[in-house]
């Protein structure tokens, strides 16, 4: 706990610090303009940082994954080319373009899973060589002065879908640690809308750290443009570092060696993060035509904060079949501790021939709600010359990291009474096990002990 | 019975204060609509409010809210959200101006 309050307290001066210094260079930028990485490099600043992002997972949008079953080791895996059905599209299928126009207004629009690229798109995702180099867009996620309505796609005069980028001089002196907005403008509208997929928001309302005033880059902290992450078991990519809370909290983080114990066997998360929030289900196959004529796929939205976790055993490895990605674990692996998920439902088309998910090109549905002219196109995006669709629904856990609590965690008398948080027969108790487990002779004069001091 | 008559007026009084009485002071309702901006006014980088314009999809109709919530006002500052972008709004009627209380954008990737 002192450990975590010596960090906390340099982060908190080194975020002031790192906000009230300015970033060298200004004057040269002011002199020269801005003109891309090709600055940032300039002198002896960030020499070879450019090239070297180009092999991170947020250039990239892929990685070899090692702890998914039924992948190949030698392929790698990300938004890239996965199939799946909160995102029945990828940057491969999906890729960022004008859809046909609407059949009730003739309008159209650019849409695609890499919009969110950091790149121009003409070097896209996975591009490389020294014009990829040049397109990246290091104010995006650097800048806290980025106009974003220069962020828009347009057709260039050779009719090629470009992504505009924000290279000002007001932008570029104003570079500096990625902010909360850096990171959410992109993460907080993946899987068709503002926090559909992950469903959080990172506020102070919502989340412990960003009560203390901390951004995403406290704990997923970059070296070399690596962005350490979880185990979430619905995101595979990564730069090959992580990050846990214990990084900063230690495993003893509570006062009360009870509540330690359990940190041997239950996740941070289990008890912090007491409930999840974004889609619930989607239908690839059935899309809903929006007043403004374009087609989205059928969604149920929840809040952050507004659906409850499931609780699993998770050691880190991750089931993926078909119609089920989810986390493996059991009471009986040492290295398994229970987490909590949020589940969520997809609906898409299989090919009856393999059994596998079929993917899907957003932009024929989204002009005229043709799901399977969407399947149609991405199929012959892949090469697929033969299949037979049919619907089919896909469960997923997605890993629950963030709205994090400390008022609201979850405390003895939540889990263990009769009908608690966690159904303790699903995660492999015995009926004489559960009887203990949920009975309040486990804390009573503890927890009466406290009833008094806080009266 | 005088003893009766004091406890219903102090009970009507009561009633009417908690508003029971007054149709200006009952709970706002909540009204969703879904609609695409056609202006937005803020004061400037430090302004604390704004008030967006908004084209009904369904009616067509146009309706002003005011916008307090700190994370939507960057938005408008840093032009994350601008006019064009089709909204997903919620608000409610105060002292006869409309408060936003949910503003997203309906777009994503």
């Amino acid at each position: 706990m002192k450990r975590y309050l010596i960090v906390l307290s340099l982060l908190v001066v080194a975020g002031t610090a790192a906000q009230a210094k300015e970033h060298p260079g200004k004057a040269y930028i002011e002199k020269n303009g801005y003109q891309g990485p090709a600055t940032c490099e300039a002198g002896e600043c960030h020499p070879g940082t450019a090239k070297a992002f180009l092999s991170t997972v947020h250039w990239k949008h892929a990685s070899k994954v090692t702890n998914v079953e039924n992948l190949d080791p030698g392929e790698e895996y990300g938004m890239k080319n996965r199939i799946y059905t909160m995102c029945n599209g990828n940057d491969t299928v999906n890729n960022l373009k004008e859809v046909p126009p609407n059949p009730k207004t003739g309008k159209t629009k650019f849409t695609g899973c890499n919009t969110c690229h950091p790149g121009d798109h003409l070097s896209d995702v996975g591009s490389t060589g020294k014009e990829a180099e040049a397109a990246i867009d290091c104010l995006l996620c650097h800048s806290s002065a980025y106009d974003y309505r220069l962020r828009k796609p347009f057709k260039d005069e050779k009719g090629r879908v470009v992504m505009g980028q924000d290279r000002s001089v007001k932008a570029a002196i104003a570079v500096g640690k990625p902010g909360v907005k850096n990171c959410m403008i992109c993460h907080e509208a993946a899987g068709g809308g503002v926090l559909i997929k992950r469903g959080f928001s990172f506020t102070r309302e919502t989340d412990a750290h960003a009560g203390k005033g901390m951004v995403c880059v406290d704990c997923h902290g970059a070296k070399d443009h690596k962005i350490p992450t979880g185990f979430d078991p619905n995101n595979w990519a990564s730069d090959g570092v992580r990050v846990a809370c214990a990084d900063c909290h230690g495993e003893k983080p509570h006062a009360d060696e009870d509540t330690n114990r359990h940190v041997a066997r239950i996740a941070c998360q289990t008890c912090h993060i007491p409930k999840t929030g974004g889609a619930l289900a989607k239908d690839f196959t059935k899309w809903t035509q929006g007043e403004d004529g374009f087609f989205e796929p059928t969604t149920l939205r929840m809040e952050a904060n507004e659906t409850t976790p499931v609780y699993a055993w998770y050691g880190k490895t991750v089931r993926n079949e078909p119609h089920f990605i989810g986390p493996k674990g059991s009471r009986g692996d040492p290295g398994s501790r229970i987490y909590p998920f949020k589940i969520f439902e997809g609906k898409a088309y299989y090919d009856r021939k393999t059994g596998m998910l079929l993917s899907m090109d957003f932009a024929p549905p989204m002009a005229n709600g043709d799901t399977l002219a969407g399947v149609a196109s991405a199929a012959k995006t892949l090469g697929i010359r033969e299949y037979d669709p049919a619907p089919g629904w896909q469960t997923v856990y997605f890993g629950s990291s963030h709205l994090v609590t400390k008022g609201k965690a979850l405390s003895c008398a939540n889990c263990h009474v009769p009908n608690g948080a966690l159904n303790f027969k699903s995660l492999g108790y015995a009926e004489e096990e559960i009887r203990k487990l949920t009975s309040a002779a486990l804390y009573f004069d503890k927890m009466a002990e406290k009833q008094k001091e806080s009266w | 019975m005088k003893r009766f008559a004091i406890a219903s007026m102090l009970f009507a009084v009561a009633v009417a204060a908690s508003g029971f009485l007054s149709p200006g002071a009952a709970s706002a309702e909540e009204i969703k609509l879904v609609g695409v901006i056609t202006k937005i006014e803020i004061a400037g980088p430090d302004a604390t409010t704004a008030s967006a314009t908004l084209k009904d999809n369904k009616t067509g109709e146009l309706v002003t809210v005011i916008v307090n919530d700190d994370l939507t006002l960057d938005k408008f500052k840093d032009h994350r959200i601008v006019v064009g972008d089709e909204i997903r709004l919620k608000y409610e009627v105060k002292d006869g101006k409309n408060i936003s209380r949910y503003f997203r954008k309906t777009a994503g990737c």
